[in-house]
């Protein structure tokens, strides 16, 4: 399947993300002739475990993400940050979780926005919003070349091609920027076969930055 | 100019303050703004259609009268310089010269008019006025369309001859890229050298050179050098109906099944393993080889006749892309390896003209060099990826020069080595735009 990047918008210090700010980066694919195409979504929630008897907390992993992607609508993934394991499961797994019972979801993040074509390149844009409030989280940018898809051999064109966006992205002067940081991806025991694996640790990589980024917004005030 | 109530409104919304401005403050001389015609009562648009088709007519006499006079001109130099009548010709001279200043000077008049009702240049159009609609329209390829709005009314874009003749020259164009990708494309910009002069030069350097290659005289022959010189290469060859089934059977990129595709691509690769012995006997029966290099590309070569050496067309594809429609003559679902096969097909007319002996060994290898399609920045401008003009897909570097792919010349002292690692002179990336012919 396509490799896949996954950036997200790391605003500038002292400034944070605003609808504005995504309208702008919206009239950005436009302006490089990307063709809008559609609508797109995609869910990661985090998990905590619900021990009934507290006695015995440092059994079970703290936090268990959960994926749903796009592309892969019958499927739903789970990451273990900590152990570094990612694995996919059918997406009806959801519905066995809730019946369990014992990993209860705290937050759950929603990315979603449009996608648009750009010759061989897909992109998506798209908001991040949280369940507990309306708020614009962060943005997150998704650039995808689809001819190929080993890991190695798109490096440099999707790294030319980002480089090509932040240009753009760099003339509209907003306060902050892109930031794609690579998660070690072997360490999940991922190869260079793009797979939707990939795709979700990214996200998880993504979902800690903005958490992270949103701490340090929160000390700063 | 005075709004005549009857105009549909909807384009006149934000203009009527425009148009009020322009009540208010009536400007009689020609000025320099040319929403404003110089002392015109208003008029209906057909008289206007009439007038300014009248005017264009008016113009094009004028510039018949001008090229007239300027061939007069030349006539009179021409004759000054023979004759003695130093007098008679001076007279002409000063005569032609007054009336071709007239001329040019009508023909300023008449264009200033043009452009003030809106003729020339669709200032009207972009104000939304709803007389842009009505006034003749001059196209952009020359073409006078009069009633500019019973195009938009019939609702068919390309309802004027002009542009229905240009769709079809648009398709037969295609379509001749297609087959006929040696024949010289007369719309691009191209040097005025024939392609046969071109391909003249390099053949006396070349035939010293075959010599050295030794024969190719089987299918075999020619598969069996192009793996020792290219290392990563996987090379196969299949009878055509094989190959059907196999680019059938191939997973395609769109494929929900990804975790099964693994497992019949296995059992796919169990028969192949069975049919082994096979394969040295199918290359005697061969018309498709197929090149790929793992995660890059796969190529598709077709010979006709069958277990010949002669390719006949090629074609590249994605690593990920399965289906039926992948075939020498087949085009990938993706921007890039389109560009590539339709540069290939020219590539391909051009080995065949260097020698129909070593065509396709020539072929194979330069169809190799695109291994590096992914990672190779383009020789001209040094970047990785670029924006095609005409589909304004980003793409890397899809041309690869092939008027001076040639084995490399070895000195005497190198020719002692036995295993030589680069046969061939590693051709030049280049973006589309970057490509010029000569390369």
């Amino acid at each position: 399947m396509p490799t896949k990047w996954v950036l997200h918008w790391h605003p500038n210090p002292g400034s944070t993300v605003n609808s504005q700010i995504l309208n702008e980066v919206s009239q950005c694919a436009e302006a490089i002739n990307g063709v809008k195409d559609g609508r797109w979504k995609a869910t990661l929630t985090l998990l905590k475990p619900n021990l009934r008897d507290q006695s015995q907390p440092g059994e079970y992993p703290r936090e268990l993400l959960g994926i749903s992607l796009p592309e892969q609508p019958n499927k739903y993934y789970f990451i273990l940050r900590g152990p570094r394991i990612v694995t996919e499961a059918d997406s009806s797994i959801q519905v066995i979780m809730e019946k369990l019972q014992s990993y209860k979801s705290r937050i759950a993040l929603y990315f979603e926005g449009y996608q648009y074509q750009l010759g061989d390149f897909q992109l998506r844009v798209g908001k991040v919003v949280s369940s507990h409030s309306e708020n614009l989280r962060g943005i997150v940018l998704e650039v995808e070349y689809l001819p190929i898809s080993s890991m190695e051999k798109a490096s440099q064109v999707l790294g030319e091609f980002v480089d090509i966006w932040q240009e753009a992205v760099l003339k509209r002067s907003l306060p902050g920027s892109f930031m794609h940081n690579e998660p070690n991806l072997s360490e999940y025991g991922l190869g260079d076969n793009y797979t939707p694996q990939h795709t979700a640790v990214q996200y998880a990589y993504v979902m800690a930055q903005l958490f992270a980024s949103q701490s340090t917004q929160a000390v700063r005030n | 100019m005075d709004v005549k109530p009857n105009f549909p409104m909807q384009f006149q919304q934000q203009q009527l303050p425009q148009l009020q401005q322009q009540q208010q403050q009536p400007e009689p001389q020609a000025a320099s703004t040319p929403s404003t015609s110089a002392g015109q009562p208003a008029e209906a648009p057909p008289k206007q259609v009439a007038l300014a088709m009248d005017r264009l007519a008016q113009a094009a006499r004028l510039i018949a009268d001008v090229r007239i006079g300027g061939d007069r001109l030349l006539e009179a130099l021409f004759f000054a310089a023979q004759s003695q009548q130093s007098n008679k010709t001076l007279q002409f001279l000063l005569k032609e010269d007054a009336s071709m200043r007239q001329h040019l000077q009508d023909l300023r008049t008449v264009g200033r008019q043009l452009e003030e009702t809106g003729v020339l240049n669709d200032s009207m159009k972009s104000r939304g006025n709803s007389w842009g609609l009505h006034i003749p329209l001059v196209c952009p390829d020359g073409a006078v369309v009069a009633y500019a709005w019973k195009r938009q009314l019939a609702g068919q874009a390309g309802a004027s001859a002009v542009d229905r003749t240009r769709l079809a020259l648009k398709a037969f164009a295609d379509q001749k890229r297609r087959f006929f990708p040696h024949l010289e494309d007369e719309s691009e910009d191209q040097s005025t050298e024939p392609d046969s002069k071109k391909l003249c030069r390099p053949q006396a350097p070349l035939t010293s050179q075959l010599d050295e290659l030794g024969d190719f005289k089987s299918l075999a022959d020619v598969l069996a050098r192009l793996e020792k010189e290219v290392p990563d290469v996987k090379v196969l060859t299949y009878q055509r109906r094989d190959w059907l089934k196999r680019a059938s059977s191939l997973p395609s990129s769109g494929n929900e099944n990804s975790i099964e595709s693994p497992k019949e691509q296995s059992f796919h690769s169990l028969n192949k393993m069975r049919a082994g012995p096979q394969s040295a006997v199918a290359s005697e029966r061969a018309s498709v080889i197929e090149i790929s290099f793992p995660c890059t590309f796969r190529a598709v070569v077709s010979l006709h006749p069958a277990a010949s050496i002669d390719p006949d067309a090629v074609a590249f594809f994605s690593p990920d892309e399965g289906g039926s429609y992948m075939h020498a003559r087949g085009s990938s679902i993706y921007h890039v390896f389109r560009q590539i096969t339709e540069h290939a097909g020219i590539g391909l007319q051009h080995f065949l003209g260097v020698g129909s002996e070593i065509a396709l060994y020539f072929l194979l290898n330069w169809i190799c060099s695109y291994q590096t399609l992914f990672t190779k920045v383009c020789s001209k401008c040094g970047k990785l990826l670029a924006a095609d003009r005409k589909s304004s897909a980003i793409l890397p570097p899809v041309r690869r020069s092939f008027r001076q792919f040639y084995p490399v010349r070895e000195s005497p002292a190198e020719a002692t080595s036995s295993t030589k690692d680069q046969v061939f002179e590693i051709p030049g990336a280049y973006h589309i735009g970057c490509y010029t012919d000569e390369l």
